[in-house]
């Protein structure tokens, strides 16, 4: 305490001789910058969490998959923010079409010219009303890449759940 | 790679797909679901990919003779590129192609360092990299339609997220007018001119 007091004491003295070239402010230290990128931060215990939800994004290749395969991220291959564009916008896309359900993230292959949209979905609609917007969702993306687009479906009754945080 | 069929049952019923090496692309989604007499029902939609068989051609002039055909398959998963190297030295075996190196080259990464934050910070950084695996196959003595049809086959079946370059190194019939030293067919043009 009597050494915080002289060191404040003493940082005023410097402070009053030299005026404005010793900064008082303390800038901000490694605690505030942790990474926060794909990780959920541990919490009570209550919010279930899938497989992909809960391993953070330096587990990839370890212990995840890729969401997107294509080969636009590989030595002396063109196209990478092509795909990566695509890749956002099918992605809000599907989301928006079966909003709330969706299971899990999609994964996104490309075979030669074929975009195959793979999904886990949950089983919230009529079977008939699935079967619409799995073909409406079809048409409108091959019509907006030209390409042929396939959306793999499988069904599940709930979430999947790895680990609850 | 299967389509998966739901059965009324319940069961799930793997089935091979159809691997063609052919033209025209024609693709079916094959859709199988109970009834929806209770409130939950599932299904599962799956692609097959099917196509009809290429015609066979015959020509009279000669067929291209390769001296090496090489694949460098590249990608980001070694497991893949594993099961697919697999794969493409067991078709090479099947329809008798010589393999004459078959070689897994060390991996490139792509490092790059960012700044971690949107504004100033300027001493925390991200790193990010790419890893880029490789693999080689190469084979010999082929001729150009053996050429022609395993590489179809084996680049329909490429899977997602894999790259390949194949190089073609073609053998040619030596040129009639440099097969004999010119100084063996005309001995007389070489003293008329040292006279």
């Amino acid at each position: 305490m009597a050494a915080s007091l002289s060191s404040t004491a003493s940082a005023r003295l410097l402070s009053s001789l030299r005026s404005g070239s010793l900064s008082r402010g303390l800038h901000v230290t490694a605690a505030r910058c942790k990474n926060r990128a794909a990780r959920v931060r541990v919490g009570k215990g209550d919010r279930p969490l899938t497989y992909e939800e809960a391993l953070p994004p330096h587990h990839i290749a370890h212990r995840k998959g890729w969401l997107s395969q294509h080969t636009g991220n590989l030595r002396g291959e063109e196209g990478t923010a092509e795909r990566t564009v695509e890749d956002v916008f099918v992605r809000r896309f599907i989301f928006g079409t079966f909003h709330g359900c969706l299971a899990n993230e999609l994964v996104i292959k490309r075979r030669g010219n074929v975009l195959v949209v793979c999904a886990l979905m949950l089983q919230k609609l009529q079977p008939q009303k699935f079967y619409f917007l799995i073909g409406y969702s079809e048409t409108m993306l091959s019509h907006l890449y030209k390409c042929p687009v396939k959306l793999e479906v499988q069904t599940l009754q709930d979430k999947a759940v790895y680990k609850y945080l | 790679m299967s389509g998966r069929y739901a059965l009324d049952s319940g069961c799930v019923v793997k089935v091979p797909r159809a691997l063609g090496a052919c033209s025209a692309n024609k693709t079916c989604n094959i859709i199988r679901s109970r009834l929806p007499l209770a409130s939950s029902t599932y299904f599962h939609t799956a692609t097959v990919f099917s196509s009809q068989p290429s015609s066979i051609t015959v020509t009279k002039e000669p067929d291209a003779l390769f001296q090496r055909v090489s694949l460098l398959v590249k990608g980001h998963d070694k497991s893949v590129l594993d099961s697919y190297e697999l794969f493409a030295t067991m078709a090479a075996k099947e329809l008798g192609i010589a393999i004459s190196k078959v070689c897994e080259l060390p991996k490139d990464t792509e490092r790059f360092t960012l700044l971690k934050s949107v504004h100033i910070f300027k001493n925390h950084r991200v790193q990010y990299e790419m890893r880029t695996h490789y693999r080689f196959i190469e084979l010999s003595h082929l001729t150009g339609s053996t050429a022609q049809v395993y590489l179809e086959y084996v680049q329909r079946n490429l899977p997602e997220g894999v790259a390949m370059e194949v190089t073609k190194t073609a053998m040619e019939k030596v040129p009639d007018h440099i097969l004999k030293p010119m100084w063996e067919e005309d001995p007389i043009d070489n003293k008329l001119s040292q006279g």
